[in-house]
């Protein structure tokens, strides 16, 4: 298997003022290529010391990992050659302009002069900005930074993009514009880490997790693996829209031995199961000469998933 | 791998073109002349009057100037250009966009030390070529071949010294968590060897060196002028061991040897006429003690800053 990330009993404990802060705890964590990874928990989490480790920007007390094959403390040069990163918070040199400070960038990841410019160009048209390049970076709103930020880790063409907290402060546009970027490099083949407690920000986009709080991890996993563990864990929910004897229909479905509620609300039967019955319900209907027009099972959100794993882990803490 | 001349010409480049570095030269051009023009006219007014001596060639007449100025700008050039070196890109998060890319900690820190090296040798450059072109012509007397080598052997040895200034502003820069609490630390730190330790050193001195004259001079016998003397000594020696804990001491010590400017008993037991015919060579030994300490102080609080900066935890 080819792992992105890969860590095992990562660590890191900080010791500040006397006080020691157990940030990141005992962490095993893998991450497959090609997946649009959600790194989800609230604040102060450890997330973003998570990150800063997985690039050799801090060094974790105990454990070790991995980043596209690369030892996190002993090849970090060559992580941050092939990984992209936006940190958070972040800031350009406000005095040079969008392309200057780009260029800068280029020529530190050793990008041949003749290239630079028009790497710069592209990475700057890539984000929207290729109109402002000339313009002084103390000028920029926040999104526009946050899009110069997503074009300084774009500029080395790498294999892995870390994004920390991207969409926080920006305005719903922004958020949108962000979004469609990820899915843009996203097809294009890239690995990316969204790092966020912003579930309904970038939640859509994901198709990994992995919930962390207080610096261990509570769940990880393909997002649609985790959503059916859910549904089997807690019931299917399904939502049925139809004509005629519906209270007929009601009666039936609850004589199901995998049913444990049926209840009406509205024009909706709303159904709690322990597998998905709708084959079953359809078979009802038909037979009962009922005309369905919804019949659709609801899936729990990425924040239901956060939720749960995020509540069981907080309630195991406080017993 | 980038090298540390990519992060150097990035530092070099915002440091001339800023505005802080440009306010600076241009306040100390401008003290320059008003110092060029206050010897001028004292020039001026001593050649009227009988009975007094004018100092001899270019250097007698402008090189106490030109001390005086340096032992000012030279600091300030360093810690201006210090302080805010690691804790400004800290503030900003731009140290932290920089350390993403594939460069080791070190290509940063030696860059700005670099591109500040660079920095300083040009504004020091650039104002002594002026103090020293301004005074030529103001006071109409050229400095020869041998004044010339000693005018560049004392801007190097400034160099030097605002480096130092430099070294100890960026390890405040690297220690402090905002760069307010470094500049502030940087200007005490100043001020207090350029005016708090110099007083205290003259009060010790004074207090445990009461020189007591009870007659005029002229009527003193040899053996009460040897005394005075040997007090003036004791007082001075306990002076200098006091001054000899800032570095403004050393500069100004390398500056009087290289310059060849009298220091009177502060040079030692040599007569005027000897201290004014020191050769170059002669006065790069006398200052070489001043001069190592210049570089170890340099040296320290750089290894320091490096040190501290290469295990600094970045969140």
């Amino acid at each position: 298997m080819s792992y992105a990330i890969e860590t095992y009993n990562l660590t890191k404990i900080y010791k500040s003022e006397g006080k020691t802060v157990v940030a990141v705890d005992h962490l095993n964590l893998n991450v497959e290529k090609g997946l649009v990874f959600g790194l989800l928990g609230p604040n102060g989490a450890g997330k973003t010391t998570l990150i800063m480790m997985l690039t050799g920007l801090t060094l974790p007390t105990s454990g070790s990992g991995k980043v596209l094959g690369y030892d996190i403390v002993k090849e970090s040069l060559q992580i941050r050659k092939k990984v992209g990163l936006l940190p958070d918070p972040f800031g350009f040199y406000d005095h040079l302009t969008a392309e200057q400070n780009l260029e800068y960038i280029a020529a530190l990841n050793d990008v041949p002069k003749a290239e630079r410019k028009k790497r710069v160009e592209d990475v700057l048209t890539a984000v929207g900005l290729y109109e402002v390049k000339d313009r002084k970076v103390r000028g920029f709103s926040r999104g526009m930074k946050q899009r110069l930020g997503i074009a300084q880790a774009l500029i080395k063409d790498p294999e892995l993009l870390i994004f920390d907290e991207p969409t926080a402060g920006l305005d719903p546009e922004g958020a949108r514009a962000f979004r469609e970027q990820v899915g843009r490099l996203s097809k294009e083949g890239k690995t990316i880490m969204l790092s966020t407690h912003l579930l309904f920000e970038v939640g859509p986009l994901c198709n990994y997790i992995a919930v962390i709080n207080r610096g261990k991890l509570i769940v990880q996993g393909r997002v649609r693996e985790l959503i059916e563990k859910m549904m089997v864990e807690e019931g299917y929910r399904i939502r049925v829209k139809a004509t005629g004897d519906v209270q007929t229909l009601i009666a039936n479905i609850a004589q199901l031995n995998e049913v444990s509620e049926v209840k009406r609300e509205g024009d909706t039967i709303l159904i709690k199961a322990s597998r998905d019955v709708r084959s079953d319900v359809n078979k009802i209907a038909l037979s009962l000469g009922l005309e369905i027009s919804t019949l659709q099972v609801e899936e729990p959100t990425l924040e239901d998933l956060f939720m749960k794993y995020y509540r069981r882990d907080e309630v195991a803490e406080h017993a | 791998m980038p090298s540390m001349f990519t992060v150097a010409l990035k530092e070099f480049s915002d440091v001339v073109k800023g505005r802080r570095f440009i306010v600076l030269v241009i306040v100390f051009g401008l003290l320059l002349t008003v110092a060029i023009a206050s010897v001028y006219l004292t020039v001026m007014q001593s050649i009227n009057i009988p009975g007094i001596a004018m100092p001899r060639g270019f250097l007698g007449r402008a090189a106490y100037t030109l001390v005086t100025m340096m032992s000012y700008f030279a600091p300030i050039i360093g810690l201006a250009l210090g302080f805010d070196a690691m804790s400004g890109e800290k503030e900003k998060g731009t140290l932290k966009i920089v350390l993403a890319q594939p460069v080791y900690r070190d290509t940063v820190i030696n860059g700005k030390f670099l591109a500040a090296l660079l920095a300083t040798s040009l504004a020091i450059l650039v104002a002594s070529i002026a103090n020293i072109g301004g005074a030529a012509f103001v006071l109409g007397v050229t400095p020869t071949g041998e004044e010339v080598a000693r005018l560049v052997l004392f801007i190097a040895f400034s160099i030097l010294f605002a480096m130092t200034y430099y070294s100890i502003a960026v390890l405040l820069s690297t220690i402090s968590k905002r760069t307010t609490q470094s500049m502030i630390i940087g200007v005490v730190l100043w001020a207090i060897f350029t005016f708090v330790i110099p007083i205290i050193a003259s009060l010790v001195a004074f207090t445990a060196r009461p020189i007591r004259i009870g007659q005029n001079i002229q009527n003193m016998t040899r053996e009460e002028m040897q005394r005075l003397m040997e007090e003036m000594r004791s007082r001075i020696a306990i002076t200098e061991a006091i001054n000899s804990f800032t570095p403004n001491y050393h500069f100004s010590r390398i500056a009087q040897y290289i310059l060849n400017i009298y220091t009177g008993i502060a040079i030692g037991s040599r007569t005027s006429a000897e201290v004014r015919s020191i050769s170059i060579m002669e006065g790069l030994t006398s200052a070489w003690p001043n001069i190592l300490v210049l570089v170890l102080i340099t040296a320290i609080a750089f290894i320091a800053s490096y040190m501290i900066f290469m295990r600094q935890e970045i969140r």
